[in-house]
């Protein structure tokens, strides 16, 4: 830790991934349309997996352990964000309401997360 | 250890099997499976505590046999076994429902259930500050899935409550890194007497606070909970209610009873008490207004959860174990109780055909085995002598009672009582009443009205086990 | 712990009209007969085993049954003679009170509902009596306010709702307090089981305020049900009950649960000498006179026949009370008997206003000219029940009240001799008009609202009659024998002397 110019850089990309985080977060307490709230909570995430990357170069050697928290949380992000997405449109749509009566004929109502 | 692990295996791998080959199989087929590995579940959660109680100490397992330090680490306390028998209970008797009851439910509804239990199972077991983040997002996933099972009125809800899930599960991830850049560490055990009272641990700590608080709904974040809750179909709101919001809710007992230094404990516990008391006060009036069925159970979830949050509060400002012990049975008090409430509210829903509270006039004559279920379960809410409730009320009180200067405290525990006794008596007097009786549009359902009362029954007969689970509670509560 | 009969007992005594009860739940609606022998099955079984108990008890048995509960509090069911005597009064009570009735709901709707939770409010109204501890007590408290909400609202008709909202309203509120007041002192003394003479006498210097707070909170609660003013706001309400459950409330459960606690907490719990030291009995004994006085004016003021006698319970409760916080031996035995005696008196007026009402459709005072010519058998129970309440001798309340004055003046509380006096002066003041009325006024010219029975030999239902009839002669016998040792009275002393250790 003796690289001052190192520092600074990690300082700043935890920065600017605190102030992702909580800009995103100001919109999804203030946006109201699902589509915009979910980009929201995506970009939190994406504030969040900059914080830890930036964590794990803080030695010469990057910690492994972050980038698989990082790389887990990514799958993990990543479906969820499908099966809002899907969630959102079947609740806005058409298709939505076909869905509703497929469900009252024991087809799947739900989707499973994947 | 071994059969804890099964104990969350099971549910797990039935949950996949289901998934893969659900369609190829009938309903009942699936629903019998589901159950069956539940009741196994609960076979090997109850060898687990008894393993557990004869060591006479929490036992550990590192996951993939991996020296400490690197592996996961899993843990079984008497509290996490007791747990795990309470939700494979909880599991059985919402299953025995929904697959007894005759509108019968969709049947993916088995496939989630499973997950769900196996999800919570892994929460309870986890020992691993990042392994507890991955159970907390199974458990939103499935839950947020089990309210799209009611159809498209519910995909609303079911959207918001993901999004929500999510981003408190961000916050909480948040902490959980900067914990780690701090420390070094995830595993709790060792984390445990390695963290101080910097800026850092505390910004780590009040962020992984605040997405805990979302995601079990605790005052004032819990906006969310009474839409999804009450439109989820009933067997699920009965399992939302009784067991999901309490996981985050131990991650938050694991991350300040034990991975917080004492002193900052000290200094959040009274804010977590005040807010507790400010939401059995604040839920208890909102189920009193409310004028559906469902969202009056869901309020009073809201209001209930207001005990534990109190417990745990004062159990970190003053590190008295009577509070550790009401915390868990105020849990699986409210679990069985609010199970009951829920199951009897859906029953009651369908055979009167109504979503109104002004619905459920007459209700003790149309329906009485349902309406009495209502009661029974309410009567554990409000802490009637010999329930579940009245249990964890009483030793709530005892510490409160024996310093005059702990009565302020006392008194939100009054309060509460009488709030609660409002909303449960304001539906039961609606019931009585014979003059605008409002008659029921289907001929009643009994199995499920039965099948409802029961878990009621269990909170009462929790009474007759008080001392056993004082003591197990008292004892090996890590 | 050994299962012998003597720890049995207590428990079959509840049973006895517990399982009757749930099994009535299950029964048809139609099917009245099943009905009606199971509940005189429960009650003659109960009163079997009651029998056996006091026989026991005297003998000098001892009655103890328990089971863990909460760490250092455990359920206990004991027999002791205090016990005894409010077990005995509410299964005696109980089956008159079924007899009349199977009567009086004769072909209307919901009898099973409404025998079932008349039978689980026996139940818990006996498990109160026969509570070893304060925990066990307060369980049952708890249980009978269930029980009885559904009988108060029974009627289901708008009125019958708003009664039992104001009667869960202060009940519960009145359990909440009380569970704090429990809670309170299990925290400095835990909860050992009620003992003649106490249990906080060494406490009462070191925890003198924390065991006021207690004590108040336990008055507060108890005072609920016991109705004292100004807590006794529902008990006038919920007489839209029907009026077997009025009778309930009134002589055997409701009211009586409370005075019956207020008895237990002075003499078992605080005992005589360190309520005298927390300097409690003053506060009571007032709390307790005002009571007496002003329900007595306010049941001057009623014109409602059953309004008037919830007034009059008002007051008479207190008398137990008084009795109580007079400390004095004499006081006690008054305090005590008068448990049984105004149990058994008020039970004769209720079910005569329920005749009245049932036979005639007579509610207000007014509506009562000349109605000894067509019930004389009723309006002559009444009568007896309305002159006991007054203090003529020999009917059972001049007991009572002779046994308080002697015991005021044995421990110089004279002033109460004047409580007692104005009482009695407005008793009569508002019980004599009725018997004016009933025995020396013309029957109204146009007759009456219904007449209901005329074709019959009797006067109305023989089921109807019968009760009251032996409950007014049962308050007329215990008043003339009153000095032999099985009476109330008898009984009563022999309480007091193990309470007082005389």
């Amino acid at each position: 830790m003796t690289d001052t110019p190192l520092m600074t850089a990690i300082e700043l990309y935890l920065t600017l991934g605190v102030a992702v985080f909580l800009l995103s977060l100001h919109g999804l307490m203030t946006l109201h349309d699902p589509i915009r709230r979910l980009i929201a909570v995506n970009l939190m995430g994406a504030g969040t997996f900059l914080v830890m990357v930036s964590l794990a170069r803080r030695s010469e050697v990057p910690d492994p352990v972050l980038h698989a928290l990082v790389v887990t949380g990514l799958v993990v992000a990543i479906s969820a964000t499908a099966f809002a997405l899907r969630l959102i449109i079947a609740a806005h749509t058409e298709g939505g309401k076909q869905r509703d009566r497929e469900d009252r004929n024991t087809e799947g109502g739900g989707k499973q997360p994947p | 250890m071994n059969f804890a692990l099964l104990s969350l295996a099971i549910p797990l791998f039935s949950g996949l099997l289901l998934l893969l080959c659900g369609r190829a199989l009938r309903t009942r087929i699936t629903g019998f499976i589901a159950i069956a590995s539940t009741l196994i579940s609960l076979v090997c959660a109850w060898f687990a505590l008894q393993e557990v109680a004869a060591a006479g100490t929490s036992l550990l397992l590192n996951l993939g046999g991996w020296e400490t330090g690197l592996a996961i680490r899993m843990r079984l306390s008497s509290l996490s076994a007791l747990l795990l028998l309470f939700t494979a209970l909880m599991h059985l008797l919402i299953g025995l429902y929904a697959g007894l009851n005759r509108a019968g439910i969709n049947r993916d509804f088995w496939a989630l259930s499973c997950f769900l239990h196996g999800s919570l199972a892994a929460l309870w077991l986890s020992a691993d500050l990042f392994n507890l983040y991955i159970t907390l997002e199974l458990l939103g996933l499935t839950a947020v899935a089990m309210v799209a099972l009611s159809g498209k009125k519910a995909y609303r809800p079911a959207a918001h409550y993901l999004i929500l899930s999510l981003a408190a599960s961000l916050f909480y991830l948040l902490g959980v890194a900067l914990l780690y850049g701090r420390y070094g560490e995830l595993d709790v055990l060792l984390l445990a007497p390695r963290t101080e009272a910097d800026v850092t641990t505390r910004l780590a700590l009040l962020l992984m606070t605040t997405g805990l608080m979302l995601k079990s709904a605790l005052w004032p974040l819990h906006l969310w909970l009474p839409p999804a809750h009450a439109s989820a179909p009933t067997a699920v709101s009965a399992l939302l209610s009784g067991l999901v919001v309490k996981g985050p809710l131990y991650i938050l007992w694991v991350l300040w009873s034990e991975v917080a230094p004492p002193a900052l404990a000290q200094q959040i516990g009274p804010v977590l008490a005040i807010a507790g008391m400010i939401a059995l006060t604040a839920g208890g009036l909102s189920a009193m207004r409310s004028p559906s069925i469902k969202t009056l159970v869901a309020y009073s979830t809201v209001a209930q959860l207001g005990y534990a949050l109190m417990a745990l509060g004062l159990l970190l400002t003053w590190q008295l174990p009577q509070m550790h012990i009401a915390l868990w049975l105020f849990v699986i008090a409210h679990g069985l109780a609010k199970a009951s409430l829920f199951l009897a509210a859906g029953e009651m829903q369908s055979s009167l055909g109504t979503r109104r509270v002004a619905g459920l006039r007459g209700a003790t004559q149309t329906v009485p085995v349902a309406m009495f279920a209502f009661a029974v379960a309410g009567g554990s809410l409000i802490g009637l002598p010999p329930s579940g409730g009245f249990l964890a009320k009483w030793v709530l009180l005892e510490p409160l009672l024996s310093q005059p200067q702990n009565w302020p405290w006392a008194l939100g525990v009054l309060l509460g009582t009488l709030v609660s006794a409002a909303y449960i008596f304001r539906v039961v007097a609606l019931s009585f009443d014979r003059a605008r009786i409002n008659p029921p549009d289907i001929n009643p359902d009994r199995v499920g009205h039965w099948l409802a009362l029961l878990p009621a029954l269990m909170v009462w007969g929790m009474a007759l086990s008080g001392e056993w689970l004082i003591q197990l509670l008292a004892g090996g509560g890590v | 712990m050994t299962l012998s009969w003597t720890t049995l007992l207590p428990v079959l005594i509840i049973l006895s009209s517990l399982i009757p009860g749930l099994l009535i739940f299950a029964t048809p609606e139609a099917a009245a007969r099943r009905r009606i022998t199971l509940n005189l099955t429960g009650v003659s079984l109960k009163l079997l085993l009651v029998g056996l108990m006091l026989a026991g008890v005297s003998q000098g048995l001892e009655f103890r049954f328990e089971l863990t509960f909460l760490p250092g509090a455990q359920l206990v069911l004991q027999g002791d003679a205090l016990a005894l005597q409010f077990v005995a009064l509410s299964s005696v009570l109980w089956l008159m009170t079924t007899i009349y009735a199977i009567a009086y709901l004769e072909n209307s709707p919901l009898r099973s509902r409404f025998f079932g939770y008349f039978s689980l409010c026996v139940s818990t109204t006996v498990g109160l009596a026969l509570a070893g501890n304060m925990i066990t007590f307060l369980l049952f408290y708890e249980l009978l306010t269930l029980a009885t909400f559904p009988l108060v609202v029974h009627r289901g008709t708008p009125e019958a709702l708003r009664a039992g909202r104001v009667y869960l309203a202060y009940t519960l509120g009145g359990g909440a307090l009380l569970l704090m007041g429990i809670a309170l002192l299990h925290s400095i003394a835990g909860t050992p089981d009620f003992v003649p003479g106490g249990y906080l006498t060494a406490l009462a210097d070191e925890h003198a305020f924390s065991l006021r707070i207690a004590f108040g909170l336990m008055i507060l609660g108890l005072g609920v049900k016991a109705a004292l003013v100004p807590l006794h706001g529902w008990l006038p309400q919920a007489m839209v009950a029907p009026a077997p459950v009025s009778a309930l409330l009134h002589a055997v459960a409701v009211v009586k649960a409370g005075a019956f606690g207020i008895i237990r907490v002075v003499y078992d719990v605080y005992g005589i000498e360190a309520t005298t030291l927390l300097s409690l009995t003053q506060p009571l004994m007032w709390l307790a006179a005002i009571t007496i006085i002003f329900a007595s004016i306010r049941a001057l003021q009623q014109q409602d026949i059953k309004k008037r006698l919830a007034y009059s319970t008002v007051s008479q409760v207190s008398y137990i009370t008084l009795g109580v916080s007079l400390v004095g031996p004499i006081a006690a035995v008054g305090a005590i008997v008068h448990l049984v005696h105004q149990g058994l008196m008020k039970v004769t007026l209720f079910f005569c206003a329920g005749n009245f009402a049932e036979t005639l459709g007579i509610h207000k005072i007014q509506e009562m000219d000349g109605l000894g010519q067509r019930m004389p058998w009723s309006m002559a129970a009444f009568t007896v029940g309305a002159l006991g309440m007054i203090g003529v001798p020999p009917i059972a309340g001049f007991i009572s009240k002779w046994y308080l004055i002697t015991g005021a003046l044995e421990v110089n509380q004279q002033w109460v001799l004047l409580v007692l006096g104005g009482s009695a002066l407005l008793n009569a003041a508002y019980f004599l008009p009725l018997i004016y009325r009933g025995w020396f006024r013309a029957p109204p010219a146009g007759g009456w609202h219904d007449n209901n029975f005329a074709d019959q030999r009797l006067e109305t239902h023989w089921m109807l009659l019968l009760p009251p009839l032996i409950t007014a002669l049962l308050s007329i016998l215990v008043g003339v024998f009153a000095g032999t040792i099985f009476s109330p009275l008898g009984w009563s002393q022999f309480i007091v002397n193990r309470e007082f250790g005389l």
